[in-house]
């Protein structure tokens, strides 16, 4: 086992990770930038260095500072969390130089799933489902081509995008050839690279996505689906464990896809596929992500794994202790994203003094955050403050007890989207289990 | 305000082992300081930005074969005359050393590079200097593989392209380094005589003899933004002529204002900047 780590991170995953150490006996290393002075995961730490000024370039997304602290301070790893560093290849590389165990997979793999295009050929050669498209495209004649072959809509998809950015509907032929040139342009600008290529567009979808974890010893175990199709331009705010859609026979299928996957680019360390289903129960590989998820905490509730531990564990080379006979899904998890921002103003970002904090508690409630009461959240960064997470036996349960939780959970000072929450998961639709990525954009209450 | 022993410590003890004590360290290797700037730059980073500093846009020196790889199409280069290298024809005091000591850090025999490739698809013939072997200057040796690139280049009809980077004429050769000047110089002739193209491409620093001769006698002539490019350095001109000189001068950007030189191209454009130039001259044969 590691004997210290350095936690390449901010906010309440960098407070989950520190807690995660703690309790196994590791020391633990902040880095924080100088608007952060004050955050939670400073405290927590065992140490703390200061690595430059508030805008990430310049502090959590220095690399340089990053590995000098880590180097001075003799820390054997980096965990880079979620969203920075996590899954940028030149850092796990140059972490790999240096001597200093990455915890994630390998440079390589992280490279190779980070190319949106190689990802799905690597995903279709290896026989996994993957959304019917084309090879990178050359021009907008080639574009038209293709899209013809494959049937309008089409998306344009650039490379190098994820998280729902660099994504381009094309309705029809006559929409091609600037929808293809904008497209190019785009991606030049957002990516550094303007190389694109084309998928199938479907809609409506579910977006399901299959939690696993590999060790060094070859065994990969998968740990449940997570249904994360309650989403705002691309970005999920809740996510449930099981899905109410994935039965049984879906959800071998789903793991057998996974293991296959996992299996091809020689995955170590926890991993999540993000697969998109059609009205008729299809899937298709969209992506790998070669990191923790924001969402991991409902896997853990309904597998009883603590993902965090496990993933430091895998990367200091323990064999797992668990497959999945042994760890079955049992009950319901529910996830909501607390942001700190203002759906009644087109969720500008808000900031400034937490002036009163009361946080819900009782049985299987769990709020991950790194804020406190006379906390001053910073404009600089991500505006989600906390995950509140309920398990219950039932769905019906879960979704109870979430929105007596959401209820008691309490933020003065700033503008948060408890109430959109409350709103969701009192829409009968949200109850029924069958909504869709675009079932946000149906609502009024938005 | 978070105090920092406000949290008690667990005192769990590590759950297994500790893993052999590793040391992590940063190679030497890893990162360079820029000379500009200070800033630590990662040697990745550094070469699939050209070699231009990320946050200050300084232009580092890179060694001719990095060159020869950013412009020459992949494996279309060949090399001429590699076994060529210098001797010590005056028995200058410790110019052995110096050659023994150049070829170790720059790996290379001799100041410049020499041969045929494509660029863009398009055929030439293509020299580079080495800054890292005595700082690029022209020894006989320098003189003679140019010379006879472009004897090369004329005989098959082919285009030049050159980079230049140089301290100027070798002392330690004397009188047979200057010489050089004159023969690169009628090679130089002959071929644009025949009708052919040389590109001359000036980079930081080009002084000396090599500017005095072929640096200068490109067709076209395009430089390195902030190259410095002139004969005799600033301040041996400023103790001689007594007079402050203008600001940016033998900068390529003042060169470029008084009509020395063509346009100032970016590294990162270079190659498309040159396969366009050959191109354009190529009289239809790719």
């Amino acid at each position: 086992m590691f004997s210290k780590i350095l936690i390449a991170n901010r906010g309440e995953i960098a407070v989950r990770i520190i807690r995660a150490c703690k309790e196994m006996g590791v020391a633990t290393v902040a880095v924080y930038s100088e608007a952060d002075r004050n955050a939670m995961h400073v405290g927590l730490a065992d140490e703390s260095y200061c690595i430059g000024p508030a805008l990430l370039k310049y502090s959590y997304l220095n690399m340089g500072a990053i590995l000098t602290v880590a180097v001075a301070s003799g820390a054997q790893a980096i965990h880079p969390g979620y969203g920075l560093l996590s899954e940028n290849p030149k850092f796990a590389a140059l972490c790999e130089q240096c001597g200093i165990n990455f915890i994630g997979p390998s440079s390589d793999t992280i490279a190779k799933m980070g190319d949106k295009n190689q990802a799905r050929v690597t995903m279709k050669n290896a026989g996994v489902p993957v959304i019917p498209g084309s090879e990178l495209i050359k021009d907008a004649a080639q574009a038209k081509e293709e899209a013809k072959k494959i049937g309008y809509p089409v998306m344009l998809k650039a490379r190098s995008g994820g998280g729902g950015r660099g994504i381009r509907i094309v309705k029809s032929e006559d929409e091609m050839e600037s929808a293809f040139l904008t497209a190019a342009a785009e991606a030049r600008s957002a990516f550094g690279d303007g190389e694109v290529y084309i998928e199938k567009y479907l809609s409506p979808v579910k977006h399901i996505e299959v939690q696993f974890i590999c060790d060094k010893h070859g065994n990969v175990v998968c740990l449940g689906e997570r249904e994360c199709s309650v989403q705002r331009k691309n970005q999920k705010i809740i996510e449930e464990s099981p899905s109410p859609f994935v039965t049984p026979k879906i959800r071998n299928a789903l793991y057998e896809a996974t293991r296959t996957a996992a299996k091809t680019v020689g995955y170590t360390g926890v991993g999540t596929i993000e697969f998109l289903f059609d009205k008729d129960k299809n899937f298709y590989f969209m992506e790998m992500n070669t990191r923790l998820q924001v969402e991991h905490p409902v896997t853990e509730m309904v597998t009883g794994i603590d993902l965090v531990k496990w993933q430091i564990r895998a990367a200091a080379g323990i064999k797992l202790d668990f497959n999945e006979k042994n760890t079955p899904v049992r009950g319901h998890a529910i996830e909501c994203r607390i942001n700190a921002e203002d759906p009644l103003d087109n969720f500008k970002p808000s900031c400034g003094k937490v002036e009163l904090l009361l946080i819900p508690g009782g049985p299987w409630v769990r709020f991950d955050t790194a804020i406190y009461q006379g906390y001053e959240i910073p404009p600089f960064y991500d505006s989600m403050i906390g995950k509140l997470i309920v398990y219950a036996k039932t769905r019906e349960e879960a979704i109870r007890k979430m929105r007596a939780a959401l209820c008691e959970l309490v933020v003065e000072g700033v503008h948060t989207n408890i109430d959109l929450h409350l709103n969701i998961l009192s829409d009968p639709e949200f109850e029924s289990g069958a909504y869709t990525t675009d079932f946000l954009s149906r609502k009024d209450y938005l | 305000m978070l105090m920092k022993d406000l949290f008690k410590k667990p005192g769990n003890k590590l759950e297994s082992d500790e893993q052999k004590p590793k040391t992590p360290s940063i190679p030497d290797e890893l990162c360079v300081s820029c000379p500009s700037c200070s800033k630590a730059v990662f040697k990745a980073e550094l070469n699939e930005s050209f070699g231009v500093c990320p946050s200050c846009g300084h232009y580092f020196k890179i060694g001719a074969r990095a060159r020869i790889d950013m412009i020459a199409d992949k494996k279309s280069f060949v090399e001429h005359d590699a076994k060529l290298t210098s001797t010590n024809p005056l028995a200058f005091p410790e110019y052995d050393e110096k050659l023994e000591k150049a070829k170790k850090e720059s790996k290379e025999r001799e100041a410049v590079v020499t041969g045929v490739c494509r660029i863009g698809g398009y055929p030439c013939a293509l020299f580079v200097m080495e800054p890292r072997f005595i700082m690029g200057s022209m020894g006989r040796i320098v003189g003679e593989k140019i010379t006879r690139l472009f004897e090369y280049a004329t005989k098959k009809s082919l285009p030049v392209v050159g980079f230049t980077v140089s301290g100027g004429a070798r002392m330690q050769e004397g009188i047979l380094s200057l010489l050089q000047m004159a023969k690169v110089s009628g090679a130089v002739k002959y071929h644009s005589d025949a009708g052919n193209l040389y590109v001359a491409v000036l980079t930081n620093p080009t002084t000396g003899g090599v500017t005095a001769s072929f640096a200068m006698q490109g067709d076209i002539i395009i430089a390195e933004p902030g190259a410095l490019i002139g004969f005799a350095g600033p301040r041996v001109i400023e103790q001689t002529i007594l007079q402050k000189l203008p600001p940016n001068f033998q900068r390529a950007e003042y060169l470029l204002q008084t009509g020395f030189i063509d346009g100032i191209v970016e590294r990162k454009d270079q190659k498309d900047y040159i396969a366009r130039i050959l191109k354009l001259h190529s009289r239809g044969v790719s």
